[in-house]
Order: structure tokens, then C-alpha cells, then sequence
């Protein structure tokens, strides 16, 4: 850990985005009468002080690295975060008006997609991260957002129960996210057919709909995007949930920098694949909700899985009326 | 012995002609929503209020009932059966009826119509939802109280109409009167056995079935042999010797009450100390459980079924039989009527025990028992008989995962599913009759 | 009169009310109907079985557990997690000995109320989708499950968003809506927390006659 800060300052992105408070002239070559004193509590560290207070930080008097924290959090996150977001957004609005949703004519025909515990853990771990998801941005951008039209007496109670909830949540996150990852993660391992689904952009490329299993390659990349952010955002939110866990203040920024970069591209991408399960592509929701599709979307959006079912279904036939 | 599968077939036959043999009801259109309540209320006691009260709706009562388990159709959910009761209690019985009247709609008879098919060709009344309800809602006993309700408005299925029809008017089931009885007990004196027939007192009055006597012959003449070899002070009226009772599975009491007192009557004039029923099963609790209460005073005699008082000889040390069975790994199928309706579990097993057959246990069993499929009259349902194929196909599986070479039930309704699902199927394990494999067993 | 003192006050009493003199009611009409007597001769006792089915119905019947595992899961979590939380977390124990004048009793430590919090969500949650999702439930289900649901969980959700007990609206909020769920308590299924008592005497007591065991 004694090279931490270069992790932090390679999450930082200092060297893509220098900080724009030294952007600033600084030509005054007269010295600070309190530099060197400053100088001095800053490096504390090299030389050893006593104190009567016990506890892990009760040597350090300025955090070294608080202001670039403060600066990278303030400056840096909440605005290019913002940007990530808004900028998702509007493209799935344009894609939405120019192209406008999916739709195959039905045939009236159902085939079962996701099992009653899948649709259940799928929408257990939906919750948590839109719970999460809110009061996390109340957490976040709240100062920002939130604060000037609230006025700070109202803000300190949403902040206050924004944290409780972000906290007694979290931790179901990690316990939805595993069960879901254990369901589904058999069904998301990349095959060939991905690579030439991904290649004609699901579609968008080419014309007609590309082959796909049970999941093509846009909705494998959603998932690992999940499964790898939400690995993220567990490890660190684990480690902000219970400080105690590590040593000093450092890693409790690093977790904080990862959690808030891993949450936010979960969020950009949530949009985009509640976009598609919904008016993106007509039928899809339904499946999440009573776990049947149209023969015919099926047939449409994932051929591969649609003829594997039909496949199963003629050999059971067989086998049953051999059985009698 | 093996039963005679041609005849079996011309049986099944005339069970799906029933329909058309059904007289139309007396009750008009219009009243039957209000003869459907009169039933409600009069059944809702304490005990119906807390069930109907105590569901949450968690529907793991659907997890239970063999017709759910083998479709996933919602439709077939147990409580959902009760829907137009609950309904009425809700907005004419329950503690905030004034508030339902104003949100939830009446019962209509279009409603009828539909929990008409869901309670008569979809439910047998196993009562294996009742055993399953964390909340302790015996579904199956309100079931009960819906076929009354329906019965009353007259809205029996043709079927079972038809047979409690001619229960009702004639005394007879599937044409099976006094004369039929004789013809069937001078073949087995023709055979050599005594059949005391309408002796003036007893100390046992026997029952047989319809069934019986049309079909599994063997089962009445175990019956005889076994009555004669324990020297018992038996008889068989001529008045009064048919268990089944179309009332109770039609729901409709005049004919169930009739049907009842026609045995009661009789036993208390013979001096009757024990009533045996065949293996017949609803017949079982028709007397055991409802006799008394249609009477409308306890019974002065005791109420067994065959598979009970065989099972009580032979757990007392009073009948002995052949090991006849030896080698041979056979399963036991609890009747539902018997066993999770009747507490009759150990007894059966105790015979075969005394066979000594390997006696293997389904993996669902006594009071978890799946259901033949066709009991509380469902056998005489025509357009039940897709469920009733999906119900022995549940048993099937689970007969051949024991591994036993044949099915043991003591019921003939069981017996009649099970036939009816091996003929279709061509399934090669055999149906048999505890009676009879004792009366094969009886020392000589 | 602020709002503060209107949920802390008036509401507060007219929830007592309607929660006790509701359960009193709905139990006495359901008694009231009185029971239909049993002349059958009883193989066994009734009063046995009666017991016996009181306790045997907490756990799953033979052959049902493996079918039932959600319902298992979610309703164990859900129902002892929110039993631990009525009665052993701190701020509730503290409101007994104020509002109630109960004696104060030990409250679980603030990890423990944590832990057994993210449980009894968990719990809920699974019913509730179980609920929304599963086609049986779907079917059987009326509004007033669904409003039991929501409602119960606003009260855990505005319960742990109170956690901090630093901020006076989050703890009124979180009152409010229990006086809300008091009030509509005794009109809805949730009183199954009395009548399943009633419901498994019944029948412990109709099978147990019968020598069947329950």
C-alpha cells in the first residue's frame, strides 16, 4: 500500500485532466510566511510526533491528500459523470426518434424465457440498484443539485436518509448481485456468434437480425459490465460500510474514487438496457414480468435458443411416445 | 386375479353415456346465485370464517394439488376454487361487510358457471392442499361446501348428475339394485361359499359396492371368505348394501342424508355392532365421518373400512395369513378418503407386512399421498378425464421411481383411475385390491 | 398544531383505537358464528391434534418444503427478522418504555439490528415479488395484499432511513406510517398474524378426531 496514491491518481486521471485549480497563474515567487510551517505539519509523517490521542489517523494533522480528493470529487467527478449520464440519455432519445423501438408482428404463441426465480432475483437486484441508485446520487451530486433548491435544513435530512439507505442497502446489492450472477452466468459466456452479432451491431449494420443465443452480445456485454462494476462497487462499498475493515484514510478514498467511477458506469449502461427491455425492444419486458415471449419474438431477436427449444420440445414427444 | 379388462372397457363406455342419460335440474337460472348463498350461510360456522379469514394468499397451496403440479395452471390453484365462498362471506357474513358491499362485486352466475368445471372436473377433494397450508386453511372441506352450494343451484355435471339422479330416484347405482346383488352373491354360492344375506339380527353388517359387483368380483368374494373365516356373525342386506354415495360427491345432502339412513336404519335394526365399508372410498367418511351428523345423533355402532378391519385382525393377533407375497416388492397407494380423510395408515400396512411382501413407500405418502385422480366423483366426469390422465401420470412416475412391480390400493375408485390410466398407457405394473390379495392369503 | 404534534398526538391515539378495538372485532364476528358440532365418533382426541397443528403448520409439510424454497426463505427471514426488530431494536424499545411505560428490556446491539434489518428485507422483498410475479399469486391476489405489502415495506423502508436518529421528520415520517399500517391493519389480511391461530386450531381439531396426523 505504500504506493497507493499512484493508483488514486491514475483513477484520478490527473494526467488526461490536469486540475483546474492549477490551471491558474502562479507567478507569486514571494514566499508564504506559513509555508514552511505548513510544510512542516504536512510531513509529520517523516517525523515522528507524539501524541496522547489513540487511533489510526491520530498522527496526521493535514491530509495530504484531501484537497486533491476534494478537488478531483468536487471538479472532475460530478461534472464529467454528469456529462456520461446526460450525454447516455440523449442518445437513446435520439436512437429513440430517429429509429424508434423494435417490433416483431406476434404470432400469439408463448415460450417460457426466465423461470419465476429468475424473474425474481432479476427484480430483487433491479430494486436494490435503483434504491441504491437514487439515494446514491442524493449522496453524490445532492450539493450540487439537490442543496440550492432544498435550502440545507431540508437537505440534511434527505442526505441523512439517503446515507442510512445507501448503507443498509449495500450490502443487499452484494447478495442479489451473486445469486443473479450464479443463475445467469452459464448463459452469458461469450461465444463465436457474438463476435459477428457485435460486428453487425446487433442489427444495426446489414440489415435483419443477426443470430443469437439465448443472449446475443449486447445484452453478454450488459452483463459482465454488471457483473465486473458491480464487483467494483461491492469491494469498495464493503470497505466504506465499514471503515474498520482497513488501515488509515487512504484506502477509504481509493474506494471512494472506484466506487463512485464503477457506480456511475453502472448507471450510464442501466440506461441503455432499460431502454432496450422496454420500448427499445417490444416484448421484452413482458418476458421479465410473466417469463413468457412471442414465438415470434423469440424467433426474431435469439434464433439459435428458439430452434434449441424446438429441438428439446420434438425430442421429448418423441421420447414420450416411444414410452407408450 | 386380474380383472377382466374388456369388461373394464365396456365399463368405461357406459360411464361416458352418462351425460346423456342426465335429467335437467329444477332450479331456473335466476335463482341459483340465491340458492348457491342459502348454502354459504348456512355452512359458514367459526371454523370456515378463520380459514377463509386466515389465507394470505400465498399459493402454496397450488404446490400441493396434483392438478397444478402436473399443468403449472394457475387456474387450478386450491384456494382460487373457494373464490365465489369467500366472496360471500366477505360481503354478507364477515365482520366488515358493509365496507366489501361497497368495493367488491357480487356473485354472478356466469361465476358459477366457471367454478362449476373448477371445483367438480378439476378437484377431487384429496385434501392434500389442507395439509400443505402453513395457515392450517382446510381448502378441502370448503370444496365440500361449494359442491353443496353448486348442487343446490343445481349445477351438478351431467355425469354425476345422472348417477345421483338414480341414486336418488331408484335407490340404485349404474342400475345395480337388490336383484344384481342376488345374481352376484348365488354365483359365489354356486361356488361353494355361505353369503347370509338380510339375517334378522348381526353382530357385522357388510357393505359392497356397485363397483364391486359389476367389476372387481374377486374383492367381494375375499370379503365373504374372510367374514366366514374369522367366524364372524355377519350379514349383507338386501335394503341396504350399497356404500356409495352420489349424494355426498354430487354435494347435493337430500340424496346423501337418504342414502345414509338407508344403512343406518338398517344396521340399528339388525343390532349391528360394526358397519364395514368396501373398498370404496368416499363411501368411508359418507358413514364414518358424516353418518352421525345426517343422522343427527352419534351412531350406536362402529364404522370400519375393509382395509381397517382386516389391518385390526391381523395387528391383534386374530387372522393370520399366508406369506404369499414373499419376494415380491410391492407399493401402497393411501386412498384419500381413507387415509389423509380417514387416519386409516397403519392398518393397511400391517396386511401387507403380514403378507410378507417388501413393502416399499412412494415418495409422497400417507397423509401426503398424491391423489388416484379420480376420486369425489371425478370418474364419472366426462370432460375431467384429461385431468384424471395428467393425475396418473404423477402417479406413474413416482411408482416406478420405488421400483416396485405393482400398486396396492384399497379403494375401488383408486383402482378404477389406475386401470383406466394403465390401459391408456399400456403400462405394464398391475393394480391390485388389498381384500383380495388377503383373500388369497387366507389359511386354508 | 404542527404536524409533529398531530402524529405524535391525536393520530397516534386514533391508531390505538382502530388497531385494538378492529382486531377485537373482526375475532369476535368470526366467533360469532359459532361451530357447527361433530357427531361422528372421534378416533383420536381433537384437543391433541388441535395443539399439535398450532405448531407442526411452522414447518412445511413432508414432500412441500422442496416446491415451497422461496416461500421458505423469504417468509422466515421476513417474519422473524421483523419479530427481532419490533421487539428488540434500541429506538423501539425505548419508545415501549416511553409511550407505553413498559419496563425497558435489553435491545439487541445496533450490529445485530443492522444485520437482522437487511434480512428482513430481503425476506419481504422475495414475498413481494413472489407476489407480483408468480402466476398463482398473481391470480389470487387481491389490492389489499398489495397494499399490505407496500405498506409494510414504507415502514421498514422509512424505519432504516431514520436509522441516524439525528433528524426529527425521518422519525416522524417513519410513525406516520406505522400509525397508517395500525389503522389499516385490522380491515386487511395482515390480521392473519391472529386468525392463523384460529384457523390451525379448526383444523388440527377436524383431522385430529380422525386420528390423522396433522
Amino acid at each position: 500500500m505504500r504506493h497507493w496514491w499512484v493508483w488514486v491518481w491514475l483513477c484520478l486521471g490527473a494526467t488526461l485532466f490536469p486540475p483546474v485549480h492549477a490551471a491558474g497563474p502562479s507567478t507569486d515567487k514571494v514566499l508564504n510566511p506559513g509555508a514552511e510551517l505548513w510544510n512542516e505539519v504536512r510531513g509529520r509523517q517523516a517525523a515522528p510526533a507524539t501524541t496522547q490521542v489513540q487511533g489510526r489517523d491520530s498522527q496526521v494533522l493535514v491530509n495530504e491528500w484531501g484537497e486533491h480528493f476534494r478537488d478531483y470529487r468536487r471538479q472532475r467527478f460530478v461534472r464529467y459523470s454528469g456529462y456520461l449520464l446526460a450525454g447516455v440519455v440523449s442518445l437513446l432519445l435520439l436512437y429513440h426518434l430517429l429509429h424508434g423501438g423494435l417490433e416483431v408482428t406476434e404470432s400469439g404463441r408463448k415460450v417460457l424465457r426466465f423461470e419465476l426465480t429468475e424473474r425474481i432475483v432479476h427484480w430483487l437486484l433491479a430494486g436494490v440498484f435503483l434504491l441504491l441508485t437514487v439515494t446514491g446520487v442524493v449522496l453524490a451530486f445532492g450539493r450540487f443539485v439537490v442543496l440550492p433548491w432544498s435550502g440545507p435544513e431540508v437537505f440534511a435530512v434527505i442526505a441523512s436518509a439517503s446515507k442510512e439507505g445507501h448503507n443498509l442497502f449495500g450490502p443487499l446489492f452484494i447478495v442479489a448481485l451473486l445469486w443473479f450472477f450464479v443463475l445467469f452466468v452459464g448463459r452469458n459466456l461469450p461465444r463465436l456468434v457474438d463476435i459477428y452479432w457485435l460486428i453487425r451491431a446487433g442489427g444495426m449494420l446489414g440489415g435483419g437480425h443477426p443470430a443469437a443465443g439465448f443472449f446475443n452480445g449486447g445484452e453478454k456485454i450488459w452483463f459482465w459490465i454488471l457483473t465486473i462494476g458491480g464487483l467494483a462497487v461491492s469491494t469498495s462499498g464493503v470497505v466504506l460500510d465499514f471503515p474498520a475493515l482497513v488501515e488509515g484514510r487512504n484506502p477509504l478514498v481509493l474506494a471512494l474514487v472506484v466506487h463512485g467511477i464503477a457506480a456511475v458506469v453502472l448507471i450510464a449502461a442501466s440506461f441503455g438496457h432499460m431502454y432496450l427491455g422496454t420500448l427499445g425492444v417490444k416484448g421484452s419486458l413482458e418476458g421479465m414480468k410473466s417469463g413468457l415471449v412471442d414465438e415470434a419474438w423469440a424467433h426474431a431477436h435469439h434464433v439459435l435458443w428458439y430452434e434449441e427449444l424446438n429441438r428439446k420440445a420434438q425430442a421429448e414427444s418423441s421420447a414420450r411416445e416411444q414410452g407408450q | 386375479m386380474a380383472v377382466d379388462m374388456n369388461v373394464f372397457r365396456g365399463f368405461l363406455q357406459q360411464v361416458r353415456q352418462l351425460p346423456a342419460m342426465a335429467q335437467p335440474t329444477e332450479c331456473p337460472d335466476t335463482e341459483r346465485v340465491a340458492a348457491v348463498k342459502a348454502v354459504f350461510k348456512e355452512r359458514i360456522d367459526a371454523g370456515v370464517a378463520s380459514h377463509l379469514e386466515a389465507c394470505v394468499h400465498c399459493g402454496i397451496c397450488a404446490e400441493a394439488c396434483h392438478f397444478f403440479v402436473q399443468t403449472g395452471d394457475p387456474q387450478f390453484t386450491p384456494i382460487h376454487k373457494l373464490e365465489p365462498l369467500r366472496r360471500f362471506y366477505r360481503r354478507e357474513k364477515g365482520p366488515f361487510a358493509w365496507l366489501y358491499r361497497l368495493i367488491e362485486r357480487d356473485i354472478e352466475e356466469t361465476d358459477l358457471e366457471q367454478w362449476q368445471r373448477l371445483v367438480y372436473d378439476s378437484c377431487t377433494e384429496c385434501g392434500r392442499c389442507s395439509f400443505a397450508c402453513p395457515q392450517g386453511v382446510d381448502i378441502a372441506h370448503m370444496v365440500v361446501i361449494m359442491r353443496r352450494a353448486l348442487a343446490n343451484a343445481g349445477l351438478i355435471p351431467a355425469g354425476l348428475r345422472a348417477v345421483e339422479q338414480e341414486q336418488g330416484s331408484q335407490g340404485t347405482v349404474f342400475g345395480v339394485g337388490p336383484k344384481q346383488l342376488m345374481a352376484a352373491v348365488e354365483a359365489l354360492r354356486v361356488r361353494g361359499y355361505e353369503v347370509p344375506v338380510d339375517k334378522d339380527k348381526a353382530d357385522v353388517l357388510v357393505l359392497t359396492a356397485t363397483t364391486d359387483i359389476l367389476l372387481f368380483h374377486d374383492a367381494m368374494e375375499s370379503t365373504v371368505r374372510i367374514m366366514n373365516h374369522l367366524g364372524v356373525d355377519w350379514t349383507i342386506h338386501t335394503c341396504a348394501f350399497e356404500g356409495a354415495n352420489f349424494g355426498m360427491l354430487s354435494g347435493y345432502e337430500k340424496v346423501q342424508k337418504a342414502a345414509s339412513e338407508r344403512i343406518i336404519r338398517e344396521a340399528i335394526r339388525c343390532g349391528a355392532k360394526v358397519v364395514i365399508i368396501p373398498e370404496c372410498g368416499h363411501a368411508y367418511p359418507a358413514m364414518r365421518w358424516e353418518g352421525a351428523n345426517e343422522h343427527g345423533e352419534p351412531l350406536p355402532f362402529e364404522v370400519m373400512a375393509i382395509s381397517e378391519f382386516i389391518g385390526r385382525q391381523v395387528m391383534d393377533g386374530k387372522l393370520s395369513l399366508k406369506p404369499i407375497g414373499k419376494g415380491r416388492r410391492v407399493t401402497y397407494h393411501d386412498p384419500c378418503k381413507v387415509g389423509r380423510h380417514g387416519g386409516v395408515f397403519d392398518e393397511p400396512r400391517a396386511v401387507l407386512d403380514a403378507l410378507g411382501v417388501e413393502r416399499v413407500e412412494l415418495p409422497d405418502n400417507r397423509e401426503m399421498n398424491y391423489c388416484c385422480g379420480g376420486g369425489a366423483g371425478l370418474f364419472v366426469i366426462d370432460t375431467a378425464e384429461r385431468y384424471r390422465a395428467l393425475a396418473f401420470d404423477l402417479k406413474r412416475k413416482q411408482v416406478e421411481a420405488t421400483g416396485a412391480q405393482s400398486l396396492i390400493t384399497a379403494c375401488d375408485s383408486c383402482r378404477l383411475s389406475f386401470l383406466a390410466g394403465t390401459d391408456r398407457t399400456q403400462w405394464d405394473r398391475p393394480i391390485e385390491s388389498l381384500v383380495e390379495l388377503v383373500g388369497q392369503a387366507l389359511p386354508d | 398544531m404542527t404536524v409533529t404534534e398531530f402524529v405524535d398526538g391525536p393520530l397516534w391515539y386514533f391508531a390505538l383505537a382502530v388497531f385494538f378495538l378492529g382486531i377485537a372485532w373482526r375475532l369476535v364476528v368470526i366467533l360469532a358464528n359459532g361451530w357447527r358440532g361433530d357427531l361422528s365418533r372421534p378416533r383420536r382426541s381433537g384437543l391433541t391434534g388441535s395443539v399439535r397443528a398450532l405448531f407442526s403448520r411452522f414447518a412445511p409439510a413432508p414432500g412441500i418444503g422442496r416446491r415451497i424454497g422461496l416461500h421458505l426463505t423469504g417468509g422466515y427471514l421476513f417474519h422473524l427478522g421483523l419479530f427481532a426488530l419490533l421487539l428488540f431494536a434500541a429506538p423501539h424499545v425505548a419508545f415501549y418504555a416511553e409511550r407505553l411505560s413498559l419496563p425497558a428490556w435489553q435491545p439487541m446491539p445496533h450490529w445485530a439490528f443492522v444485520l437482522v434489518s437487511e434480512l428482513a428485507f430481503i425476506g419481504l422483498m422475495l414475498l413481494w415479488l413472489n407476489r407480483v410475479l408468480n402466476p398463482v399469486t398473481r391470480l389470487i391476489s387481491s389490492t389489499g395484499d398489495h397494499l399490505s405489502s407496500i405498506l409494510t415495506f414504507l415502514v421498514m423502508l422509512s424505519g432504516c432511513l431514520a436509522l441516524e436518529q439525528a433528524h426529527e421528520p425521518l422519525r416522524v415520517l417513519h410513525f406516520f406510517l406505522v400509525e397508517v399500517l395500525m389503522i389499516y391493519f385490522p380491515f386487511s389480511s395482515l390480521m392473519h398474524a391472529f386468525t392463523f391461530v384460529l384457523s390451525r386450531e379448526a383444523l388440527g381439531y377436524r383431522y385430529g378426531r380422525r386420528g390423522v396426523p396433522v
